[in-house]
């Protein structure tokens, strides 16, 4: 009975291993981005942001993805029809950071990242949760960066999000990297 | 339990009281086990279910962000909770996450989390705990307690139990021991009293009341019946002390006194008395009064001897046999208690005094307060009476055998005077024969000679009718003799008497008594005689009342021992004869005078035979007289018999006197063993004419009389004595009527009166004289004799 039970279980395990693998692979983005795409809508659960960010009591949280889209329409699939402490989800595209200060989730490309010094500035006073990919995108005053290693890791710039405006759950803390001496 | 029944009362309540106090220990502890099993279980899950919520919290993050590292990190926090075996996360697909402790097997976890909740199962404590974020589903906490903590807790809750229930038994065997005392104490109290009682018999031991509750009620009982008890018993003692009393004394006054004493005394009354009952005149006479009562008697007129009517009261019902109680007698209307009421008495009681349901007297118990007997003293009194009327009737029993006793011993002198005088009687009937022998030629030969000799000188016939006289007394003296034995005559034979005549015997007959005797004691009687010589004859029988007049006479001589005078009277009065004897000597008592006609009554002491004047009195009623007694003592006594004059006054006896003829001449065999007789016969017979042969004994008789008819010169009558030696008279008659049946035989006998008057002529005998015969009944019973022999023979 007991060996019955662990090949089942060996058995599942490989099915489900083998299974979701070629099924992400068949659609536009990678693993890396889909769980990126998650982590982004993640988010909105575990920062608060100021009560002027958003003053309509039904207005949606926005995520916003400025520069080029790794997602696709993965990301629309997974904040549809979702709610975040009873707000809906919304993801907008930008070409221009001017077009996206009202974001409340902001993924900032990485065909972006020359320009991220002067994206980042023309963000402040604007409480956007800053998220981008590039290597030293915590380090330069965003505000979380996905940085991949066997698996995506989180590093926040803590007083970057101070500035903001944000709080950010000692939740999300936990399973972050706190990074340190970064620019604001 | 039965152990328990026959343990003394102390270790009852101890026993009780302990396992009452464990029982609800217990009892409590149960509840408070289960009552914590409930709420240990519902802690159990809620404390479960708060930590699934705060680990389920911390682990938000690592499940949505997927760090598995985070994720474990947290289950292990639950390392701290040592009861919980297992732990797991699933995502929002349900598929694990991570997995508590590292040690487990995947397989050990479920495959998928099952519905959000908690539950116990196979002793573990189950639970599904959603993670939940921002509002999002982030995945599943699985969690496994096991109830180690319930059995822990138990465990420590089951030692305190135990250990309070053995402090709190302890401690309630030492409260127990002294509260029980509260209980025990008064009822072990009263049983020792009861066993002290029961052992020495002793009554007058009381338990003593210890407290005010239903012990102390129960104590009180116990008393107030030892109190009834000790009242009963001195009353049963009361009860029997009189009874002994009682039946010590055998007459009813004593034995009222006793118990009217002793209830005086020791019940006790104030004031009491007893009763009888006279029913004919529906009246109680007092007859014993208590020495206490005596006062109370005097002022109430209920002394001795006071008679108390009875009217429709208490005492009409006791009388039909009802004990009646009266408790206040003031409300009764009637006389009687009115009358105790003026005493001050208020409580009455009256118990009738019965012998076999019939009522004889009352006993009368009162008191001066009022409702002061109860039902205890009314039964002490019902049983007294009962006791007092069975020894009353004892007493009366005893009287009556007394009595009975003493006339059985007076029967039995009377019997043995008459024995003595039967003998006497014996004697003198043997002198009488020889006398009547003696004094019949006498008797013969006078009246012959008064008769046959016509030129006797005036004085020569004087002289023989002297002896004539003298022999027809020593006659009837010899005949008065035999009254000694004689058995009185049952059918009388009345002729007609002359009192006067008579009353001239009996003085004659008595001198001896009334003259001789007293002259030689110095003493002088006179004798005077008041006689109507115009007195009628009655009709009687001459030697009963010559009997009964000589009898008075003597009792009047008897009665002067100093001498007086004796006086005979005879009169007329009324058309009634009345003869009277009256001496002047001691006179008698009312009680003599009541019962001097009693047979075996006398005052003469030896002297008397108590029969004089019983005899007197005997007569008198036979004769259809009466007798008077005038006596007063010093003075003297008149005895006064009265008789009747009968209807046809019959002509003097003197009148039947006539000249008689002669009987025929016949051939004439006498037979006697005397030859005086013999002689003094033959000479009077041959004189008036018959020829006369003798013979002077019974055999020579028959032989003469055999030889005669052989010769063809038969006897006409044949003329016997009856006493004679070897063949008396009765054989003689018999050999005679053998030999010739038709000649008549005449018994002379000195017993011939006797065997007349018994009817008891002899077989044989055609005619019985007695001696000493008279030659002018001779005459006629031959003439008799040869006119029925010469009439019967055949012709």
């Amino acid at each position: 009975m007991e060996i019955l039970r662990r090949w089942l279980a060996i058995a599942v395990l490989v099915a489900l291993g083998q299974g979701v693998t070629p099924a992400q692979a068949q659609t536009s983005p990678s693993k890396e981005n889909r769980i990126k795409a998650a982590f982004l809508f993640n988010f909105a659960a575990f920062v608060e942001w100021p009560a002027n960010s958003l003053p309509a009591a039904n207005a949606p949280i926005v995520i916003g993805v400025l520069g080029e889209d790794p997602f696709g329409s993965f990301l629309d699939d997974v904040v549809h029809g979702e709610k975040v402490n009873g707000r809906a989800l919304e993801v907008r595209r930008f070409r221009e950071v001017s077009e996206a200060t009202n974001c409340q989730i902001l993924f900032i490309s990485d065909s972006e990242s020359g320009k991220l010094t002067d994206i980042l500035a023309a963000l402040k006073g604007h409480s956007a949760l800053t998220v981008g990919d590039a290597d030293d995108f915590a380090d330069r005053g965003g505000m979380i960066q996905f940085a991949t290693k066997d698996k995506i890791h989180l590093r926040i710039n803590l007083e970057a999000a101070k500035q903001a405006g944000l709080t950010v759950s000692s939740k999300l803390l936990r399973v972050a990297e706190i990074v340190k001496g970064g620019k604001p | 339990m039965t152990k328990l029944k026959s343990s003394p009362i102390r270790r009852k309540l101890m026993a009780i009281m302990l396992l009452v106090s464990a029982v609800v220990m217990m009892v409590t502890c149960a509840c408070f086990f289960a009552y914590e099993f409930v709420t240990f279980r519902q802690r159990m899950v809620q404390t479960l279910s708060t930590l699934g919520e705060i680990v389920g919290a911390n682990s938000t993050a690592a499940l949505a962000f997927e760090n598995h590292d985070d994720a474990r990190e947290v289950l292990t926090a639950l390392r701290a909770e040592r009861h919980i075996v297992a732990a797991a996360l699933y995502d929002k697909n349900g598929a694990p996450f991570a997995t508590y402790p590292d040690t487990l097997d995947a397989a050990a976890f479920p495959k998928a989390p099952a519905t959000d909740g908690y539950k116990f199962e196979n002793s573990y404590l189950i639970g599904y705990e959603p993670v939940i974020q921002g509002g999002q589903r982030r995945g599943t906490l699985y969690l496994k307690s096991d109830m180690e903590a319930i059995t822990e807790r138990f465990r420590s809750y089951g030692e305190i139990a135990l250990a309070v229930i053995v402090g709190s038994s302890l401690l309630g065997f030492f409260l127990a021991r002294k509260l029980q005392n509260q209980i025990s104490e008064p009822i072990l109290r009263l049983a020792e009293t009861a066993k002290a009682i029961s052992d020495r018999r002793d009554f007058s031991v009381r338990a003593t009341k210890v407290s005010a509750d239903e012990l102390g009620s129960l104590t009180e009982a116990f008393n107030q019946m030892l109190d009834r008890i000790q009242t009963q018993l001195a009353r049963l003692d009361l009860l029997s002390h009189t009874t002994r009393a009682i039946g010590e004394r055998q007459d009813l006054p004593s034995i009222c006194q006793v118990v009217v004493r002793s209830l005086e005394d020791h019940l006790p009354i104030d004031f009491g008395c007893v009763c009888l009952y006279d029913a004919s005149r529906q009246a109680l006479k007092v007859i014993s009064v208590g020495f206490k009562s005596q006062e109370l008697a005097e002022k109430l007129a209920m002394q001795n001897q006071d008679i108390i009517n009875i009217d429709e009261n208490g005492l009409s019902r006791c009388v039909r046999g009802h004990l009646v109680y009266e408790p206040d007698i003031l409300e009764i209307k009637s006389a009687f208690p009115q009358r105790l009421a003026k005493g001050g008495l208020r409580a009455l009681v009256v118990a009738p005094l019965a012998v076999e349901s019939n009522i004889f007297g009352v006993l009368i118990a009162t008191r001066r307060e009022p409702n002061s007997f109860d039902s205890a003293d009314c039964e002490f009194l019902k049983q007294l009476s009962e006791h007092t009327a069975l020894a009353a009737h004892q007493a009366q029993l005893y009287t009556a055998l007394q009595q009975a006793y003493d006339d059985l011993r007076q029967t039995q002198l009377a019997v043995m005077e008459q024995e003595r005088l039967r003998a006497l009687g014996q004697m003198a009937s043997g002198i009488a024969h020889d006398i009547n022998n003696a004094i019949s030629p006498i008797g013969l030969y006078t009246e012959s000679l008064l008769e046959n000799e016509p030129n006797l000188s005036a004085r020569a016939r004087d002289y023989l009718q002297t002896i004539q006289h003298a022999i027809e007394d020593v006659a009837q003296t010899v005949a008065r003799m035999k009254e000694f034995y004689r058995r009185r005559e049952t059918q009388l034979t009345l002729t007609p008497v002359a009192l006067n005549q008579l009353m001239q015997q009996v003085v004659n007959l008595s001198r001896a008594r009334w003259n001789d005797m007293p002259q030689q004691r110095g003493i002088t009687v006179r004798l005077l005689q008041e006689l109507d010589p115009n007195l009628p004859p009655i009709m009687g029988v001459e030697s009963e009342i010559r009997e009964a007049l000589i009898n008075l006479i003597f009792n009047g001589v008897d009665a002067m021992p100093d001498g007086g005078s004796l006086t005979l009277r005879t009169k007329t009065a009324d058309g009634r004869v009345i003869v009277e004897v009256s001496d002047s000597g001691i006179g008698m008592n009312e009680e003599t005078r009541r019962r001097c006609l009693e047979p075996f009554f006398t005052t003469k002491g030896e002297r008397g035979t108590g029969l004089g004047l019983a005899m007197v009195y005997g007569a008198v009623q036979r004769h259809n007289a009466e007798i008077e007694l005038d006596s007063e003592l010093g003075k003297g006594t008149t005895v006064r018999l009265i008789f009747p004059i009968p209807a046809g006054q019959a002509a003097p006896a003197t009148a039947a006197e006539a000249p008689r003829a002669l009987p025929a001449r016949s051939r004439i065999l006498v037979v006697d063993d005397d030859p005086m007789l013999i002689k003094s016969l033959r000479d009077t017979l041959e004189n008036d004419g018959h020829a006369v042969t003798t013979a002077t004994g019974g055999q020579a008789g028959i032989d003469a009389f055999r030889a005669a008819l052989k010769n063809s010169e038969p006897f006409g009558i044949v003329i016997s004595d009856l006493g004679m030696p070897n063949v008396d008279g009765r054989k003689v008659a018999a050999a005679i009527k053998e030999a010739s049946p038709r000649t008549p035989l005449i018994l002379l006998t000195g017993w011939g009166q006797r065997l007349v008057t018994e009817g008891d002529i002899p077989e044989h005998v055609d005619r019985v004289l007695s001696k000493p015969p008279k030659l002018r009944e001779l005459r006629e019973a031959l003439t008799q004799c040869l006119a029925a022999a010469h009439a019967s023979k055949p012709s």
